[in-house]
């Protein structure tokens, strides 16, 4: 167990949220845009169009500025971000997908070997071998891409992974080829979406061209990935299907999710045709943005989803371990901690704050319930997910009662053995304004 | 902190899926290659704003030439720095971890400064490019925020290796802190002694700079002396004042950890001494040695990272933490997807490199 990293007010999930948003745009962008450039560079080389080229130019080198530095940042960033606020989740996908990891990121070094020499090679090499430079780029994005669904789809559903800890039972999980699917048709639209940006930023020829591809593609990937998205739904287990019905926001997002489809189908349809003179550099944002909203919609469902686990059916959400391992010999925390408390096993915890007394049961409660319930809530008033709001007033005793029956299907148990139980009722109490217990009462029970 | 053996009982249940040593050995050589981009990422700045000052033509030209390069190298450093973030999460996770989450606002500082670094390095590059010569400001943003980015990836990997103050830093005030904004462990030695060899790297790469380019003919060859007469000078006087840092630092290390008489250490020791003859040496003929100043600053750099690993080793064994007891789970067809894939990769990379390296040579970068 780790040290704890508190976000007052907004939480921790929110700062995740708020990277993970950001990176959604340069991610994407850089697994899907390549594609459409092979395709144009190859226009232009058979048809001899150099304005085309102009074009790839301009749309290389902010792809090149825009993916490989704020996007690998971010990235990065969304990593750190975890690894701040759930160490023991991003170690325990670590520990299981190193390798997976690593080889992602041999195609990422590939990827920006491969577009530095093709944005400074332009016009300097044979054509032949630029179109190839694009095209090795192309791959090795999607590849990274198809290694990263692997990882990205364990951490909803582990499949067989629960069973045998296995590298490729938990890579090739139930939801790993509809997603997959899902995500490479998203990568043409979101390409077509951004290509009409930059083809709204020219002035000469060439302009009409690369709209029109871009509202085929875009269209073409939008179709695609509603049919994906039918079986990728399909594919979801039973407890993730209830989980998904039971939340409110759910809802909400799916009907989004299809306004903005056909908004957007109703955009490159437009592009498509011919019809897109209206869309210039901010036209053509907006409806990036509006395509985004949609993902990001998507992207948020995937983590309400897996609650109350951060690795279904092994670590809950606030990085205990919930359930027996036995593929890898490893026990449940919960019954270790609710037998010989949570506390006297955590290895930070000083010594003189192992087992509560008089003296200390209002720290230690305070560290009981930041440990197992920061993860999703906070503890000011008026904050998100606020106890001090959800348990208004509430009384030591009452939450005592509460704490021994917590376990919901979005909620972990609480776990801790007899008088730090009762420490973490009385900081609730506390927390929420409510009548505390005597410190008779936390440490003896009476 | 009682429980010498509490590291242990930190680690990840699911175990390590290969043989530790390898993830090791891959994080040794992942961050040699990390360690000589920022170095050239940070001498690179640091040449192209003293250039962009200068008086002479020549010096603004090359600041124009660095300031395109850095924007390439800041994105490799980048990609190179992410593969011993991975490793070192794998056999050190418990260090790692409750560093970063003491100074959990800290490590996003340091990436929302590497942003606008990079950034800002771009807009160097581009705006003198298009002829804008008021551009210096930004050139002094980057560098600010490198700096700023070097001292707290620094700290955060000191405050690894003091498991026995983690407890201090804690649970040591009134309330536990759970603020994310501890910072606590700096040592100005080792960081000094890491930021230096970015001049020493750089110079070398100036050299390298000017070999590269003589071959082509239409360039100007008095230039690409003084180019390379610049870089001899600064390799060799950075490489002096590195020396003497990393000695300082030395005498000042815990005797318990008994580093002197570490052989890597002293193999270190030797192959900077050997570079520092040979840059010297350069004087005559600067871009005839590139090469093999190039080469020996490799080594140089390649066996401190080793001697880095020894001292991480070190300074855990009164923890009883070895990372060769790992418990490990051993996983073939992951580890041979990876290795298959490295080798591939490779492969890629040379050919894509090779393509560049000879288009280069056909064209004076402007
Ligand atoms: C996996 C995330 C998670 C963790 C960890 C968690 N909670 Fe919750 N909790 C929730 C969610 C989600 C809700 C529902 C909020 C809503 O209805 O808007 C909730 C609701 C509650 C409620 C209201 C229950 C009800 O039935 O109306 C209480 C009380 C509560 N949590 C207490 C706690 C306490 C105390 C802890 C720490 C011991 C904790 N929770 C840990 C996610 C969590």
């Amino acid at each position: 167990m780790y040290p704890i990293f508190e976000i007052p007010v907004v939480g921790g999930p929110i700062l995740m949220a708020a990277i993970a948003t950001f990176h959604i745009l340069p991610s994407h962008l850089a697994t899907g845009a390549f594609w459409m450039t092979y395709f144009i560079e190859r226009k232009a080389i058979q048809e001899d169009r150099p304005e085309l080229l102009e074009f790839l130019k301009k749309f290389s080198l902010s792809i090149l500025i825009f993916c490989f530095v704020t996007g690998s940042l971010t990235g990065v960033g969304i990593w750190f971000a975890a690894t701040v606020i759930s160490p023991r989740a991003i170690s325990g996908l670590i520990h299981t997908y190193v390798w997976g990891w690593a080889t992602e990121w041999v195609f990422f070094v590939i990827e920006i070997v491969a577009i530095y020499v093709y944005y400074y090679t332009f016009g300097k090499i044979a054509p032949k071998l630029h179109l190839r430079i694009g095209f090795i780029y192309a791959v090795a994005a999607w590849l990274s891409m198809v290694i990263i669904t692997g990882i990205l789809g364990f951490m909803m559903t582990p499949g067989k992974w629960l069973a045998t800890g296995g590298f490729f039972d938990g890579f090739f999980n139930p939801t790993y080829w509809p997603q997959l699917c899902f995500r490479t048709a998203m990568m043409f639209a979101i390409a077509g979406t951004y290509a009409a940006v930059i083809a709204g930023a020219m002035k000469n020829g060439g302009r009409d061209t690369i709209r029109k591809i871009s509202g085929r593609w875009g269209l073409g990937g939008l179709a695609a990935a509603g049919l994906f998205a039918f079986w990728y739904y399909h594919s979801l287990p039973t407890n993730a299907m209830e989980n998904l019905q039971s939340i409110a926001y759910v809802e909400i997002m799916y009907k989004l999710a299809i306004v903005i489809a056909v908004v957007m189908a109703i955009y490159f349809f437009l592009l498509a045709i011919g019809q897109g003179r209206f869309v210039n550099v901010w036209v053509g944002s907006l409806m990036m943005v509006v395509l985004l909203a949609g993902v990001v919609g998507g992207e948020s469902t995937r983590e309400f989803v897996r609650r109350p686990y951060l690795i279904p059916g092994y670590m809950y959400s606030n990085q205990i371990i919930g359930h027996d391992f036995d593929a890898r010999s490893i026990s449940s925390e919960v019954e270790r901690f609710n037998s010989k408390g949570l506390l006297a096993s955590h290895p930070l915890v000083p010594t003189d704050l192992k087992a509560i007394t008089e003296e200390n049961y209002l720290k230690t409660g305070e560290i009981l319930v930041k440990v197992e319930c920061l993860a999703c809530h906070t503890l000011e008033a008026g904050g998100r997910n606020s106890l001090a709001d959800i348990l208004d007033g509430i009384d030591a005793e009452s939450a005592y009662y509460l704490l021994e029956d917590l376990e919901r299907t979005y909620m972990p148990p609480f776990a801790g053995a007899g008088p730090e139980r009762r420490a973490a009722a009385n900081y609730l109490a506390v927390v929420a304004g409510g009548e505390t217990g005597t410190a008779d009462w936390v440490v003896a029970g009476e | 902190m009682g429980n010498e053996l509490f590291l242990q009982t930190m680690r990840d249940p699911l175990g390590v899926p290969f043989y530790p040593i390898v993830f090791q050995g891959l994080s040794v050589m992942t961050f040699a290659l990390h360690i000589i981009f920022v170095n050239l990422v940070v001498g690179g700045t640091i040449v192209a704003i003293w250039g962009h000052f200068s008086q002479h033509e020549w010096m603004r030209k090359l600041s124009r030439s660095l300031a395109r390069i850095t924007t390439i190298n800041i994105s490799i450093a980048i990609v190179l720095g992410v593969a011993p973030l991975l490793f070192v999460q794998v056999v050190y996770d418990p260090l790692w971890y409750s560093s970063n989450v003491i100074s959990a606002w800290w490590t996003m500082v340091f990436l929302a400064v590497l942003i606008i670094g990079a950034l800002s390095m771009y807009v160097f590059y581009l705006r003198r490019k298009g002829g804008q010569q008021r551009a210096g400001l930004f050139g002094l943003i980057t560098i600010c925020c490198l700096l700023v980015a070097a001292t707290i990836i620094h700290a955060l990997s000191m405050q690894a290796l003091h498991p026995e103050l983690w407890q201090g830093w804690i649970f040591g005030g009134t309330d536990m802190d759970t603020s994310g904004w501890g910072l606590h462990a700096i040592e100005i030695g080792r960081l000094f002694h890491f930021l230096a060899p970015a001049l020493v790297n750089t110079g070398i790469f100036l050299m390298l700079y000017a070999w590269y380019f003589e071959k082509r003919d239409d360039v100007d060859m008095m230039e690409l002396q003084l180019v390379a007469n610049l870089g001899r000078k600064l390799a060799f006087y950075a490489a002096l004042v590195t020396a003497l840092v990393g000695l300082w630092w030395l005498l000042f290390l815990p005797e318990s950890l008994s580093f002197m008489t570490d052989p890597t250490i002293h193999s270190g020791i030797l192959l900077s001494l050997i570079l520092i003859a040979v840059l010297y040496r350069a004087g005559r003929a600067p871009s005839q040695y590139a090469l093999l100043c190039g080469l020996f600053s490799f080594l140089t750099v390649f066996i401190m990272t080793i001697s880095r690993e020894s001292l991480r080793m070190a300074y855990l064994k009164p923890f009883s933490y070895s990372i060769y007891d790992y418990p490990q789970t051993t996983d073939w067809g992951s580890t041979i997807l990876f290795l298959a894939t490295f080798l591939a990769g490779v492969g890629v990379v040379v050919y894509l490199v090779r393509i560049a390296f000879n288009a280069g040579r056909g064209e004076y970068a402007a």
